[in-house]
């Protein structure tokens, strides 16, 4: 039996109450879930860029319909409308023509399917026929009869279907007469309006409609809404999630709808048009978005559609603010694979185009690739797959024997007092050893390292020359020969790539630099400054006028002196790392003062790293000291240091303070002296340092599948080979080539005078002929006061740089010399007189006359042409100059095909051109071209 | 003022501190239930929660740790069981007075009748049921989960937190082996809560609240519950950062903050501290006070206790229960027992055998 109500204890009421008010409230829950499932971020920008559309198609259409030529509408309109008229009057006939095509078209309906019906009968005779036969059945007997009957029939069938059909072909005929006219003046309304159609047919496409409305609408928008996420699913592509790597999926179009299509270009975000259309994202480029989508290049968080969770990375504080207010943006603490921010973009690149010098279009990442090698980054720094190729300082091995011991004390206390433009870092006291006793201990490290190199250097025999110097001479040599391609001096800002000349009167002796001058690997095999075959004479000009300029603040300067207690202090520090205190306290008692600079000189290159871009005696095999950067750009960000620095916790933050001051992170922190922060500070521009942070961040150990990545083949790989060298020997100090600057030809204004363009030179010159002039350079055009200088290439490098101008040229390479076309002694004659009416050694030779010109209309004595030059290239040259070189000043004499002298081998272009080719190729002697001249005169 | 404040706050916080004020405050509160449970004392101590929460979140780091969506239940966690405590130990103390009065307790005056499950309680908590749902819907419409990196192999995150339940499991890591703190104490815990009513099983107090018929029980049960465990977890949630290292709540977490670490077994302190003679080889004469010392808790306080204090409980359990009794109490004090002699001595532990791997 039920106990009675008791309302302390429960109250049925009250509790339906209370049900009715959680329901309630659940419902509203329920709403709340919906609404916020169907409220998304995407979708608001996919509405916001349909209205977009919409405005933009109203427009296209508004600039169709006013491209539509009225009057020829309206003629046209009128036309038709009479046609229509006219079509009216016949209406009756037009009717009946009508009905006789209906007539017409049913018999031949009927008729085909009787046809049909027969065809079918027939096959199934056939096959049940050829069957039984086969089977030796006797019904094969029976349906043979079949067959034979119904061949006849479906004969008959098939004739009368034709006739039928001919008939209704001519009733058409008579019937399309009636309204031919009207037809086609139709189609011609049409064509003209055919613009406005489509962008209408557009427009009705994208407008928004209710039904679209309908489908968007929550809880039905999971049938076929027109509001959904757009995803890019890559095939071979993957986002590495450590435990699995899944296939990546980019849905950033979702939002930036208007990213592959043109028009949008000055769009608000996120509608914009890509910028770079032709390297990325088109069916046409080279990173179609099919198959590389978006985050392989931005990184980020391709799965997401909101703007915060994909990982969106701002440029700058500014933007990041920007971005709080205009899209609730926030730092994703968490998610490691942010996008790069867009000044770092280009550091994706290096994902697929690994091992090459220059990625095409990624100048950023290629002057932070350059960098790394002409700073010296990657002689300390491992990097696996980009080994240095030289070291970027001078060899120390002969050190004593160019420096003295006080010069080499106060230059390291500073190399940028001496020269501000130097590319030596900074080592000594810098922000984390600025104390007085890091000083002292600095100045004890200085004077051991310099007495280390002194001790170390093997002396090198100096030549003193036997002329006396003109200074004002030797600075006119140093403008007109082309030092200035690799080197400044003085007011002139020239070359960067060698060291700047100022100030060289106050650190090397005359002896030294007459000797360097002439032949500079004579002081250092390892050198990469060329001999320019100075003469006596020119070399001691030289030498005068670069010694005549002197740095007077730094030669004043006295040298710090190192304090013994100090270098005993270090020296005792050192040997503890090995020994136990009073183990190293005997063992320092056993030094002399000379053993124990030796000792600290020789710990101080090892542990500063000296000799990663300078040659030491003593430090042949020693390992670089800098951290391992191969995977630099994907390192975790819990593994940088920051230290007690203020700044954003972001790679290329750390990357970008690190460079700006390497020591930085030291700030705050009690160190022993030789565990303190070891990189250098570098004398780095704004630029420099944004390209090294992109170049750093670019580093890493991701794995793109082998069919994703940029490979080379053989004659890429030359060429990579070849662009390395002629970065290494600094070609384009003076020539123009593979599509950047000469560095003296941009300094000249008359560019007769300035060295020559190179590109193109593989389709120009013979290899036989490049090989040997690499080898050692004779000039060509003697006019010239720039000399070629002779670099000392190995065969092996020769060869590569031949390889590489000709397949910069897309030339095959042959080294058996030319084979001449065959010829007639007639033809070479007519193209010796040819020569003689154009005039050609007016300018193709060197002499008193040819010089009074001008030297710009100077050019390369024609009796080098043989051996040099291709015939090929000769016939095209000839042909029209200015397409092999713009600018060039060559006439073109057979402008339009025409030649300018009808009279020679009938007037034909062609054989003309080969006649003087043919000539150029038998072209002897000088008493040739003597006579030629003469001839010209009269 | 409020910086001051901050800063004091950090500076005596420790576990050490943190452990012993929770267990003064809880001997205050069993052992003046009625003042404790008063408004004069409730309102106040209500308010200051509420003030150090409201000063707290100016704090950049602290709002940061508190509002963290994991860590938001433990404050909710710390409010919602205060709140139940309070609410039957009222009763309790209450109920308590009325008895000593002769009164009925509240319990019995509301009704004394019985009724039925089905439907009318039943009803009551499918509503309960509908509620909770509706909390758990705001509760993820509010509070996201937040996007986190894919898990990586190579990469612990620091700190590496066990899910907040099991986080005073891991805060006795710090002070015991492994398979103590994560074998051997879980399962006592485990046994322990399966064995009280086979242990107690006398039906007094059934039915309402009271504090003094089942004081021991009930000492003993929030002692376990609140300090050992819930203060643990707090602990753990809000104060224990990068390394499982301690910070105070306005104290950054900074991952390198270095503390040292200069614990050392009571075989080193006994053998080369007090008797300067260095470790004997063999670990059974190493481990021979350590082992000893561990004995003589389990054996020699439960047969001092069944003659003395405990007199009346042995007779009523007999051997067998008793036995498992103490054991119990003593493996629970064991862990208060440990932390204090860490904090007072650096002890690492009592007996070690890396042998074996076998450590107390």
């Amino acid at each position: 039996m039920p106990p009675k109500p008791n309302p302390t204890l429960y109250s049925v009421s009250k509790t339906f109450m209370w049900f009715a008010i959680t329901s309630f409230v659940l419902l509203l829950c329920l709403v709340a879930m919906v609404y916020l499932d169907y409220n998304r971020e995407w979708k608001g920008w996919q509405k916001k860029f349909i209205a977009l559309k919409v405005e933009k198609t109203q427009k296209d259409l508004a600039e169709a319909s006013g491209k539509i030529d009225r009057s020829q509408l309206e003629t046209l309109t009128k036309q038709h409308a009479e046609a229509v008229k006219a079509m009216e009057a016949h209406h009756k006939d037009a009717a009946a023509a009508e009905q006789t095509v209906e007539n017409a078209n049913s018999k031949a309906v009927k008729a085909k399917g009787i046809y049909q019906n027969l065809k079918q009968y027939q096959d199934s005779y056939r096959y049940f026929f050829e069957e039984y036969r086969r089977e030796n059945d006797k019904r094969a007997a029976e349906y043979s009869v079949k067959l034979e009957k119904v061949i006849p029939e479906l004969a008959k069938a098939k004739s009368e279907l034709e006739t039928l059909e001919a008939q209704k072909e001519e009733a058409d005929k008579t019937l399309a007469a009636y309204s031919a006219k009207e037809k086609e003046l139709q189609k011609s309304i049409d064509k003209l309006m055919e613009d406005k159609t489509r962008v209408e047919r557009r427009l009705e496409a994208v407008k928004p409609t209710l039904a679209k409305d309908i489908l968007n609408a929550p809880m039905v928008d999971f049938i076929h809404p027109t509001l959904q996420i757009q995803q890019i699913v890559l095939d071979n592509l993957q986002d590495d999630y450590h435990f699995a790597k899944v296939q990546k999926v980019d849905r950033c179009t979702t939002c930036h709808l208007g990213i592959d299509q043109k028009g949008f270009e000055d769009a608000p975000q996120p509608f914009r048009t890509h910028p770079k259309m032709e390297l990325y994202l088109s069916a046409t480029s080279p990173h179609p978005v099919e198959k590389f989508g978006c985050t392989a290049c931005h990184a980020g968080n391709g799965h997401s559609v909101s703007f915060t969770n994909a990982a969106h990375t701002p440029n700058s504080e500014e933007q990041a603010k920007e971005w709080v207010k205009k899209y609730h943006w926030e730092e994703l603490e968490k998610w490691d694979a942010k996008m790069l921010p867009m000044k770092h973009v280009e550091a994706a690149c290096a994902k697929c185009h690994q091992n090459v010098l220059e990625v095409p279009k990624a100048d950023k990442l290629n002057e932070g690739r350059r960098l790394a090698q002409t700073q010296g980054c990657i002689n300390c720094h491992k990097i696996s797959g980009m080994e240095s190729h030289w070291k970027v300082g001078p060899d120390l091995e002969h050190v004593s024997s160019k420096l003295d011991h006080d010069w080499i004390v106060k230059w390291l206390q500073n190399p940028q007092d001496f020269r501000p433009s130097t590319k030596m870092p900074r080592i000594f006291h810098l922000s984390n050893t600025s104390t007085p006793q890091d000083i002292e201990r600095g100045n004890a490290a200085i004077e051991s390292i310099a007495a280390y190199l002194a001790k170390n250097s093997e002396p090198v025999e100096l030549s003193k020359p036997s002329v006396k110097g003109d200074s004002a001479q030797g600075e006119k040599l140093v403008k007109d020969l082309g030092c200035l391609a690799c080197h400044s001096v003085g007011d002139v800002k020239a070359g960067t790539f060698g060291p700047e000349l100022s100030g060289l009167g106050s650190k090397v002796t005359q002896e030294w630099l007459y000797t360097w001058l002439k032949n500079p690997k004579h002081y250092s095999k390892n050198t990469r400054m060329p001999s320019l075959r100075l003469s006596d004479q020119e070399a001691t000009d030289i030498s005068a006028y670069l010694l005549s300029l002197k740095n007077e603040p730094f030669a004043s300067k006295a040298a710090p002196k190192a304090k013994p207690e100090v270098i005993d202090e270090l020296v005792l520090t050192s040997l503890q790392g090995t020994m136990r205190l009073a183990d190293a306290k005997t063992e320092l008692a056993k030094m002399s003062a000379e053993d124990r600079l030796q000792f600290l000189g020789k710990k101080s290159i090892s542990h500063q790293g000296c000799y990663v871009c300078h040659s030491i005696k003593g430090f042949e095999d020693a390992k670089p000291i800098g951290a391992e950067l191969t995977n630099e750009g994907h390192k975790d960000i819990h593994q940088f240091d920051f230290g007690f620095v203020d700044i954003e916790h972001s790679r290329a933050a750390f990357i970008h303070q690190k460079l700006k001051n390497p020591r930085i992170y030291d700030q705050g922190k009690e160190k022993d002296y030789y565990d303190k922060l070891r990189m250098p500070q570098f004398n780095l521009s704004e630029d420099q340092i944004d390209a090294l942070t992109t170049f750093v961040l670019s580093l890493t150990e991701e794995k793109v599948p082998m069919e994703m990545q940029k490979r080379l083949d053989l004659k890429e790989k030359e060429t990579e080979e070849g662009r390395l060298l002629v970065s290494k020997l600094n070609c384009n100090g003076c020539h123009a080539l593979d599509g950047k600057t000469g560095l003296l030809r941009e300094l000249n204004e008359d560019k007769g005078n300035a060295p020559p363009v190179l590109d193109g030179e593989g389709a120009k010159a013979q290899e036989k002929w490049l090989h040997s002039f690499l080898k050692s350079p004779a000039p060509i055009r003697p006019w010239l006061t720039y000399r070629m200088p002779t670099f000392d290439l190995t065969d092996d490098e020769t060869t590569t740089l031949v390889h590489y101008f000709a397949n910069l040229s897309h030339e095959n390479i042959s080294y058996q010399g030319t084979v001449l076309p065959e010829t007639s002694p007639e033809k070479v004659a007519a193209g010796k007189e040819l020569v003689e009416k154009l005039q050609c050694m007016k300018c193709h030779q060197v002499n008193a006359d040819s010089a009074a010109m001008g030297t710009s209309f100077l050019a390369p004595d024609l009796i080098l042409a043989k051996h040099r030059l291709k015939p090929e290239w000769v016939k095209k040259w000839l042909t029209d100059p200015q397409v092999l070189q713009e600018g060039t000043m060559m006439p073109t004499f057979f402008a339009d095909g025409q030649t300018p002298i009808p009279d020679v081998l009938g007037g034909d272009t062609n054989t003309q051109i080969e006649a003087i080719r043919d000539y150029l190729y038998q072209y002897q002697s000088g008493s040739d071209s003597a006579d030629s001249s003469k001839t010209n005169k009269k | 003022m409020i910086e001051a404040f901050k800063i004091f706050i950090n500076s005596v916080s420790s576990p050490a501190t943190i452990f012993t004020l929770a267990v003064i405050v809880f001997i205050l509160f069993v052992s003046f239930p009625k003042q404790a449970t008063s408004a004069i004392v409730m309102i106040p101590l209500l308010i200051f929660a509420a003030a150090f929460l409201a000063i707290g979140l100016t704090d950049k780091h602290f709002y940061h740790i508190i509002t963290t969506p994991d860590n938001v239940p433990i404050v909710g966690l710390i409010f919602i069981f205060g709140y139940f405590t309070w609410y039957a130990m009222r009763k309790a103390v209450i109920n308590d007075e009325r008895m000593a009065q002769g009164k009925p307790t509240i319990e019995k005056e509301e009704t004394d009748e019985k009724v039925l499950v089905f439907p009318y309680l039943i009803f009551i908590e499918f509503v309960i049921a509908l509620a909770y749902s509706i909390m758990l819907v705001v509760w993820s419409i509010f509070l996201k989960a937040p996007l986190e990196e894919p898990a990586n192999p190579t990469v612990s995150p620091n700190p590496s937190k066990a899910p907040w339940y099991f986080l005073g499991l891991q805060e006795m890591l710090v002070y015991f082996d492994p398979w103590i703190a994560g074998v051997l104490l879980p399962t006592f815990i485990i046994i322990g809560l399966c064995a009280i009513p086979y242990i107690d099983r006398d039906p007094a107090t059934s039915g309402y609240y009271s504090f003094k018929g089942r004081k021991f029980a009930i000492i003993a049960y929030l002692f376990g519950f609140w300090i050992l465990w819930i203060l643990l977890i707090i602990m753990g949630t809000f104060l224990r950062g990068p390394n499982w290292n301690f910070f105070g709540p306005f104290e950054v977490w900074d991952v390198h903050k270095v503390v040292p670490l200069v614990n050392v077994n009571l075989s080193e302190i006994i053998f080369i501290k007090w008797f300067s003679v260095g470790l004997p080889k063999a670990w059974f004469v190493r481990e021979a006070p350590g082992i000893l010392l561990v004995l003589a808790y389990l054996i020699i306080p439960p047969a001092i206790l069944a003659k003395t204090a405990f007199k009346e409980i042995y007779k009523k359990l007999g051997a067998a229960r008793y036995a498992i009794l103490v054991m119990l109490m003593l493996m629970m004090l064991s862990l208060p027992i440990k932390m204090y002699l860490r904090w007072a001595f650096n002890l690492k532990y009592l007996v070690a055998i890396p042998e074996f791997f076998f450590n107390i």
